[in-house]
């Protein structure tokens, strides 16, 4: 599962990089949003875990920028301040999800297979609506 | 552009001496504030007095004054009627006593060789009208005295022709009596001679009486008012004819002599230390001149009385109205000197609500930059733990996991130093002046809270500090929370991209803090309300509406003062003007303006 990580904190990425490495996925970080973008539209991605303050950039501004590269690519967002606000601007913006900082890794992979999950039946949900168009097609 | 510059509201109370025993406890404001009040007080109570006391001495003054020159003119007038009366009065009883001898003369009685019954009888008849009568003597034209009655029988026979008084007698033309000076005489005993000659029968013979001057001396006395008054008589060359015995002897010398041509008069004299008061009146049946006189402090007995019970009247005004007055301005100024103290907490319990305030704004900014350092402790101890995983097979050597403890201890460490940060700026703390650098105090500021939320927000922050700043005496406490305030302010005003330029100059008498932003200004109705307290225009639950009104509070108590300049759409300048030498200034709260934008 290709992985990328975007946070400011370089000590934070790599920790949890080195978590989620050693547990199977394939982990790109980025330590800006711009650096993240770039990764973005030369990597297909699964899933996205992205900090919702970064320096330049913010975080929302880079999730809208991913969606556009890549709407099936599943976001989950991070954040230091726990506000319904912030989790429901995130959700309307496209994220799968947010987290709070910090947080465990079991929770962090809890939610990305379930991020992944949903990705995986957007997928096939596509791929299936796909034959069923051209079929519909054929039968009109 | 807008432009508002709200200067100092309130005067500074001055200097005072502050017991540092006493100040334990107790804030430097409330005891300048006390000091305050206690010279207002003693100022304000002396005023009020002197203006009650001034117009009733000045009138008491004037009064007394009019009242004393009236009383010196009636003291000067009275002796000196006193002085006419008793003139007429001795005259009078001269002429008398002479009617008696010549009465004499024309009784039943006279013949003219009086026998010694005769002699005897007709000093009984004067002593009937009068007892200063010592004798009575009859002389030939001679001048022997031929009949005598009398305590001296040796003056019978007795020749006076070569008498200075029968002489006169004998030569007068106009008069047919002499009245002589006191002289000793024959007797060899102090005596004054009424004399009066008669022709008979061709014949001249002369009748003559002694007086007593002490029995005239009595009669004197008897006369009413004089026992107030010391009565002489001398004669022209200031020889006494009548004294008081115990002042004097007669016929010795008077040192003051009236002038002859004056026939009545005034005179003041100092005698022994005591001025007296004297009037004359020549007699006008000899040449004596009757002298009264009298102590000045008798006859301005009167005056000196009002005078007492003047300066008593003044004194138990003043002394009245000054409790009176102490009492009322007592009460009026403790009142207001209560109010000033309640304010003056007030003041100080607003700045830590606003400073709560404030750490309440940051705390959002705040979870974020302690949650960051504990996501780091988080995901580390996760790592460590896949390291001591077998699963994993990783490297779990104690190098390896020292490693990853010292990531731990620093962002641990990290976290509590933003925690005691804001518990440091969030402490109730007494006001506490000290020297500081301005410049020192921003970084200080920008260091604990700000540029790491200003990079995050993309605001750049451009400093210019002076580099020749004096360091001036002010509560760094206290002016940090300006310029958080300032600079939060700052911050919400950019809502994208932005830069914040914070200069600090100076120009000898004054340190000119500048914030300015690129954020999105005010127009000038704004500016005008921003400064009111809970004049807010950021979202509910996010501002106070205090900041602004509490950072004037705050440079208005250092003497200080808060310019803004604002364009709508260009962004903002705050100018914070402290006066250099600033050590003096006592705070005034001034909570009657003042907000964030």
């Amino acid at each position: 599962m290709n992985v990328l990580l975007v946070d400011d904190e370089e000590k934070f990425r790599t920790a949890v990089a080195r978590q989620l490495t050693v547990r199977g996925y394939t982990v790109h970080e980025a330590g800006t949003g711009e650096q993240g973008i770039a990764i973005a539209r030369t990597t297909t991605l699964d899933i996205v875990i992205l900090d919702m303050r970064l320096p330049g950039m913010n975080g929302t501004a880079v999730l809208k920028e991913i969606k556009q590269i890549s709407p099936l690519t599943e976001v989950i967002m991070l954040t230091g301040q726990a506000t319904v606000k912030t989790a429901m601007e995130a959700i309307t913006m496209g994220a799968f999800d947010y987290m709070t900082k910090p947080m465990g890794i079991d929770e962090l992979i809890y939610k990305m297979e379930d991020a992944h999950k949903k990705r995986k039946l957007k997928t096939q949900q596509i791929n299936a609506a796909a034959p069923a168009d051209e079929n519909n097609e054929q039968t009109n | 552009m807008a432009s508002v510059s709200l200067g100092k509201k309130k005067p500074a109370t001055t200097k005072i001496s502050m017991n540092q025993g006493i100040s334990s406890g107790i804030s430097e404001e409330i005891l300048q504030t006390r000091a305050y009040f206690n010279r207002l007080k003693i100022r304000l109570g002396l005023a009020v007095l002197a203006c009650f006391i001034i117009p009733h001495v000045l009138l008491s003054v004037y009064f007394h004054w009019q009242f004393t020159t009236a009383l010196k003119k009636t003291g000067k007038l009275n002796i000196e009627a006193l002085a006419k009366s008793q003139r007429n009065t001795i005259d009078l009883f001269l002429r008398e006593r002479e009617m008696n001898i010549r009465n004499l003369f024309y009784s039943k009685e006279f013949t003219p060789d009086p026998g010694e019954q005769k002699m005897l009888f007709f000093l009984q008849t004067l002593n009937h009208f009068s007892d200063a009568f010592v004798d009575v003597g009859f002389l030939n034209h001679r001048g022997i005295q031929t009949g005598y009655a009398g305590p001296f029988p040796a003056l019978l026979n007795k020749d006076y022709k070569n008498e200075e008084w029968f002489s006169r007698l004998m030569a007068e033309q106009v008069k047919d009596y002499v009245i002589t000076d006191v002289y000793l005489g024959f007797r060899n005993k102090p005596h004054f001679t009424i004399a009066l000659k008669m022709t008979i029968d061709r014949r001249v013979c002369i009748m003559r009486s002694t007086i007593d001057p002490d029995k005239f001396y009595m009669f004197l006395r008897s006369i009413g008012k004089v026992k107030e008054v010391d009565t002489t008589l001398i004669n022209q060359i200031g020889t006494y004819q009548l004294v008081d015995p115990l002042k004097a002897n007669l016929l010795e010398k008077s040192s003051y002599v009236p002038p002859r041509d004056l026939n009545t008069g005034i005179h003041e004299r100092t005698d022994e230390d005591e001025i007296m008061l004297m009037a004359h009146a020549w007699l006008n049946e000899v040449p004596w001149v009757l002298i009264i006189s009298q102590p000045l402090k008798i006859i301005h007995a009167q005056m000196y009385k009002t005078r007492n019970a003047m300066f008593v009247n003044l004194a138990i005004i003043t002394l009245f109205l000054g409790v009176v007055i102490w009492i009322t301005a007592s009460r009026l100024l403790n009142r207001a000197q209560t109010v000033a103290e309640e304010s003056v907490q007030l003041q100080t319990q607003l700045i830590h609500a606003s400073k709560l305030a404030s750490v309440g704004e940051l705390a959002t900014g705040v979870a974020h930059e302690i949650n960051n350092p504990l996501a780091i402790i988080t995901s580390t101890v996760g790592v460590v733990r896949d390291m001591l995983n077998p699963r994993f097979n990783l490297d779990s050597s104690p190098a390896a996991i020292n490693k990853e403890l010292n990531t731990i201890e620093s962002a641990a460490f990290r976290a509590s130093g933003i925690t005691r940060q804001l518990l440091d700026f969030g402490r109730k703390n007494e006001p506490q002046k000290g020297m500081h650098n301005i410049n020192d105090i921003f970084d200080k500021v920008l260091q604990s809270f700000t540029k790491h939320r200003l990079d995050l927000a993309d605001i750049e922050l451009v400093r210019n500090y002076a580099p020749d700043l004096p360091d001036i005496k002010i509560d760094a406490d206290h002016i940090s929370q300006v310029f958080l305030n300032m600079l939060n302010n700052a911050e919400d005003a950019i809502k994208e991209k932005g830069t914040i330029t914070v200069s600090t100059n100076f120009d000898r008498r004054f340190i000119r803090i500048k914030i300015q932003d690129t954020g999105e200004g005010m127009p000038l109705e704004r500016i005008k309300e921003i400064f009111n307290p809970f004049y807010t225009t950021k979202e509910p639950g996010k501002g106070t509406g205090l900041g602004l009104s509490i950072s004037l509070g705050i440079i208005n108590g250092m003497g200080g003062s808060i310019e803004v300049q604002s364009l709508p759409g260009k962004g903002s300048i705050f100018t914070i003007s402290l006066p250099a030498d600033t050590p003096t200034n006592p705070k005034t709260s001034n909570l009657d303006r003042g907000e964030k934008k």
